[in-house]
């Protein structure tokens, strides 16, 4: 096996799935976001991306927090900064790969 | 796949353009300043109103500015957050300190270039042109940086025309600043209340506690 494949089996596979690249692709850009707007740009179910997102809090990819604004109560996730770091080297990984493939 | 992480970071940016709130506040804003120019010519010129008034300006402006985005937070709050969630975006670039005195030491800068344009060529009637075209062009650098907010080239385009044709009107340039603003704010005010009606009819209010996971 050539190295540059040896490398993308080496991604982290917590962030290649693609329910849980796609909810820390959308906390890359934000401070934070809420559990419905997550489940509404997802397409997720409500289980489904909880499961997800309790996957990502284990491994310190993302801070919940429920809290209120207003009288509204909402379940805020952030991408904490080994999330930020993590979906960066994911990204320079898949980068790598195609830059040397195609 | 660098594209598809762009075109969701670019999905995200735009969810704040979806409900047309932003719109409608600063159409308003528009409007009161096409009164606040206006307004001028109504006062005593024997005054030192019209004075007070010029003065005024900029702290005017920074006030309407920290209540456009305060009125927009508590619109958001009322109507977009419990229907399609809630994001907290990172603070603009204009948002920190020191771009803050530069917007501001920019601005200043240009009334001192416009006043000073005016009274070498001697007429103020291209202003609204300039300013059509400086609301135009940032209308187009929001426009490319959501992307799919079309609606974003024909508020330029409008911002081109109204400039264009106010500058052809033969008033006071007062009025014909005031004439842009005014036409402008109507505008803008016009397709964020359509966009806010597109978009509570497609996201009625959820009936559950959709927010509890």
């Amino acid at each position: 096996m050539s190295a540059d494949l040896r490398n993308l089996t080496d991604v982290d596979r917590l962030i290649h799935e693609p329910a849980r690249l796609l909810i820390a692709t959308i906390l890359a850009g934000v401070v934070s976001a809420d559990f419905v707007f997550l489940q509404r740009e997802t397409g997720l179910t409500k289980g489904n991306l909880s499961a997800h997102l309790s996957k990502l809090e284990e491994a310190g990819y993302v801070r919940i927090e429920k809290t209120f604004k207003g009288k509204l109560p909402l379940t805020v996730c952030k991408l904490t900064a080994s999330g930020q770091k993590a979906l960066a080297k994911y990204r320079q990984q898949l980068q790598d790969f195609m830059n040397k493939t195609s | 796949m660098d594209h598809d992480f762009n075109e969701i970071e670019r999905r995200v940016r735009r969810y704040w353009f979806k409900d047309g709130i932003g719109e409608m506040v600063i159409g308003g804003l528009f409007v009161l300043l096409a009164i606040y120019v206006a307004g001028h010519q109504w006062l005593p010129v024997d005054s030192n109103a019209p004075l007070y008034l010029d003065g005024g300006l900029i702290l005017i402006l920074l006030l309407g500015i920290f209540l456009t985005n305060r009125l927009i937070n508590v619109f958001k709050l009322q109507i977009t957050y419990p229907r399609t969630g809630y994001v907290e975006y990172y603070p603009a670039k204009g948002e920190e300190f020191s771009a803050k005195v530069f917007i501001f030491l920019s601005f200043a800068g240009f009334v001192i270039l416009v006043v000073g344009v005016g009274k070498w060529v001697g007429t103020f009637r291209w202003l609204p042109s300039v300013l059509g075209l400086l609301i135009g062009l940032t209308l187009i650098i929001v426009r490319l940086r959501a992307a799919e907010l079309n609606r974003f080239y024909y508020l330029a385009g409008a911002a081109f025309g109204f400039g264009l044709g106010a500058s052809l009107v033969n008033w006071l340039p007062q009025y014909t600043v005031s004439l842009f603003f005014a036409l402008f704010g109507i505008v803008l005010f016009a397709t964020g209340f359509i966009t806010l009606r597109k978009y509570l009819r497609e996201n009625p209010l959820p009936k559950e506690d959709a927010h509890e996971r």
